[in-house]
């Protein structure tokens, strides 16, 4: 609490020391060219010189304060009680530790009450020092900082070196994102693989991870029936809807329309990409489900399950048509005029030109939007967890229920149990086959339509 | 010799006059208008759809919306819960979004434009930033849980774990909007900054991030607008817990609209069919006023160089 009050202080300090080393620079500014750097730059100067190094202070004292206060602790009298078992040694400290948190906590183990008021004094002692710590810091960096403001002194190229590392290091974000994401991904699936042979899961086709025990964990992790669920919704049936609609829509926008008509269907087209998933997940289970339940039910099928693959999958098309018609768009224009004014010229109507010239031209373009509708439609989730049910189902019939494999990330990472079991850890394989399907459709994809670009320019 | 040119192109005009021609200029034509139609039947379909969920949530919602149901929390009786602290959490976790995101994003996006080398690791970071844009979203939920929540013990839950979250998801979205709003921006304004002794940083902070900044808030508002209606990582992370009392920080924990709105749709009285529905116009006048407003930033600042 106190480190966090202190980081305050440091930026008042930064806020004076700007005000004052601006100040001075001013009145050392003697006329035309007397300055290397604007007074500005002094204080930005000084700033940093108080706010990096007190920062960095905070950061080291956060890091070795834990063992600080529990070295203090330990060397407490009330310690000397506490089991030897290392384990319920561990769980009555941070017990201790919640209370001196929270004093209105009840103690669960009255050795934790006793020890709580010892942490909450090495707490408050050793925040203190940490407090004067950084603040010391902050001074003494604000200190020579401003000794440095002279006339010739390069302010400007000081801080605008110090600005290009900031700019460095948030443009390295995006790949320590990625790191992360490979890295945790690939360490937790790496555990579960420890438990279940890859060929197993990647083979098998029994899926009941509630029913895993014992020796043949393998048998009840066989993932084919997600996969086949999340291909059959995702890149089967939702595609059924969007490619014929979203290219129709795209021919109509792009041939068709006047420019009016255009301006407005466009936005309103892209208002169905906005809505969130959670809508539609919602809207797929309270109206669409039953409707084609009821179908089925017309159809001669006993008890149709309310839950259904053709409803997440024609919902989720419907979510893509966009996507899909602003690929074909893209395509579609990238397609030289003279191609379809040769078509026209020769005589054939505008619906011949846009079926035998425009379409198979653009067609490069038009794949890679499609390969990109199917990367996002089998990452979709909320769709599939209100809509297609849990039952791991190998089966080709639209009405039956059916799982997929962002449904049973969900499903294994929402119920209460330890983390390192092998059902959780079975969620980390799935995101693993996830992410590594869509990146390669993505890079395919992405490729394509660099190199169909090219082909017209 | 011209006689016969004549005739020639009499039996030419003859040939198109036949029944036969008529016939199939007039079958050419229909399939015209066919394909039209389909066309026009394709977007008109699309729309009804829409037309259709946006009525049926406002019949089922529109009469629960009250006073009472936008300063209520979460409850287990129908009638006494609401959505204020739901949209406090939503609005909590957008807070720590945007204040990750648009900065980083921001300064990601003037390095690459601006300043990087042509160099191998900066082609490994554009390869990352457009993969990143398109990995689905529960991914980053796996990353948030992994991470935050199991490596460096930050509170489940809670609005600060969400937001983090959904800034990586974010980030990517600013970079590249930011990007291509200050390629928009002409070479002839940094020419002209340079010329009169700015140097390169002052060039980019002082004119061209100015001019580039309408852009980079569209599309900041685009990318937080998907960020509030996310809803898969942050079950990922736990944001589904029962919380009665409106977040008072961005450590407590907290659920968020899109999470209301799915935890509202499991539950079994019917109740909570009104509920659920009203907290989706909620949210989507939430969306629209975001989108709204990007829209106007971009018609009233844009300008065509």
């Amino acid at each position: 609490m106190i480190l966090t009050g202190v980081l305050l202080a440091v930026l008042g300090l930064g806020f004076v020391g700007w005000f004052a080393a601006r100040g001075r620079a001013r009145l050392l500014h003697t006329g035309r060219g007397s300055l290397h750097s604007m007074p500005s730059y002094h204080g930005w100067h000084v700033v940093l010189w108080i706010v990096i190094p007190a920062l960095l202070a905070w950061a080291a004292w956060s890091a070795i304060m834990p063992g600080l206060v529990d070295g203090a602790v330990m060397a407490d009298p009330a310690a000397a009680q506490l089991p030897a078992d290392a384990m319920s040694r561990a769980a009555v400290v941070s017990e201790a530790k919640a209370i001196a948190q929270n004093p209105d906590q009840a103690a669960f183990n009255p050795l934790a009450q006793t020890l709580a008021e010892p942490v909450r004094a090495a707490h408050q002692r050793f925040g203190l020092i940490g407090a004067l710590l950084v603040v010391i810091v902050a001074l003494a960096g604000g200190g020579w900082a401003f000794t440095k403001v002279r006339a010739n002194y390069p302010a400007r190229t000081r801080v605008e070196r110090a600005v290009m590392g900031v700019l460095l290091l948030a443009s390295l974000m995006a790949i320590l994102t990625t790191f992360g994401i490979v890295a945790s991904l690939v360490f937790e699936a790496g555990m579960f693989f420890k438990d279940v042979s890859p060929i197993d899961f990647l083979l098998g086709t029994h899926w009941s991870p509630g029913s895993a025990r014992g020796d043949n964990l393998g048998e009840s992790f066989g993932a084919v029936p997600l996969f086949w669920g999340t291909i059959y919704i995702g890149a089967i049936i939702a595609m059924v809807v969007a490619i014929p609609l979203g290219l129709m829509s795209a021919v109509y926008l792009t041939q068709y329309a006047t420019p009016t008509i255009r301006k407005w269907l466009k936005p309103v087209l892209e208002i169905l990409a906005g809505i969130p998933t959670v809508v539609y997940g919602y809207f797929a289970a309270l109206t669409v489900a039953p409707i084609f339940r009821d179908f089925a039910a017309s159809l001669g099928m006993a008890n149709p399950s309310t839950e259904s693959a053709l409803a997440a999958g024609v919902v989720m098309g419907v979510m893509i048509i966009p996507f899909v018609s602003s690929m074909a768009d893209d395509a579609l224009a990238a397609v030289p005029r003279a191609m379809s004014d040769g078509s026209l010229a020769l005589g054939a109507t505008k619906s011949e030109t846009i079926k035998k010239v425009l379409l198979p031209a653009a067609l490069p373009g038009i794949v890679a939007g499609v390969m990109l509708a199917i990367s996002r439609a089998i990452g979709e989730t909320m769709i599939v967890v209100m809509a297609a049910g849990a039952a791991a189902n190998l089966s080709a019939n639209p009405f039956a229920s059916m799982t997929t494999v962002t449904y049973q990330i969900v499903q294994m990472l929402t119920g209460d149990q330890e983390f390192n079991s092998p059902k959780t850890l079975s969620a980390f394989a799935l995101g693993l086959v996830l992410f590594i399907v869509t990146l390669v459709l993505n890079i395919i994809a992405l490729r394509v339509v660099k190199r169909f670009r090219e082909a017209y320019e | 010799m011209s006689n016969a040119r004549l005739s020639g192109a009499a039996q030419g005009n003859a040939r198109w006059q036949t029944p036969e021609a008529a016939r199939r200029i007039a079958r050419r034509n229909a399939a015209e208008r066919r394909f039209k139609l389909i066309g026009l039947g394709a977007i008109v379909l699309s729309l009804a759809f829409l037309a259709l969920l946006l009525v049926i949530m406002l019949k089922n919602g529109l009469s629960g919306l009250d006073w009472s149901f936008l300063t209520g929390s979460d409850s287990t009786d129908p009638d006494v819960a609401g959505v204020w602290g739901a949209t406090k959490g939503s609005l909590l976790t957008m807070l720590v979004t945007l204040l990750l995101s648009f900065p980083m994003g921001v300064l990601a996006a003037i390095y690459l434009e601006e300043f990087a080398p042509k160099a191998r690791w900066i082609e490994w970071v554009e390869v990352s930033i457009n993969n990143l844009a398109a990995v689905p979203s529960i991914i980053f939920g796996l990353l948030g849980l992994a991470v935050f929540i199991n490596t460096l013990g930050m509170p489940r839950s809670s609005p600060l774990v969400g937001g983090l979250t959904l800034a990586l998801m974010t980030m990517p979205v600013i970079v590249i909007s930011g990007r291509n709003a200050i390629k928009a921006v002409p070479p002839s304004i940094r020419d002209a900054a340079l010329a009169i002794g700015a140097s390169k940083m002052q060039t980019v902070f002082h004119h061209v991030l100015p001019l580039a900044l309408p852009g980079i808030l569209t599309g900041t508002i685009i990318g937080m607008a998907r960020a509030l209606g996310e809803t898969a990582p942050l079950l990922m992370i736990g944001m589904r817990a029962f919380v009665v009392t409106p977040p008072g920080g961005i450590t407590d924990p907290s659920s968020v609209l899109p999470m209301q709105i799915f935890l509202w749709s499991d539950e079994i009285d019917s109740g909570f069919v009104q509920n659920t529905s009203a907290a989706i116009i909620v949210l989507l006048v939430f969306l629209l006023a975001m989108n709204g407003l990007a829209i106007y930033l971009r018609n009233k600042f844009e300008v065509r160089w």
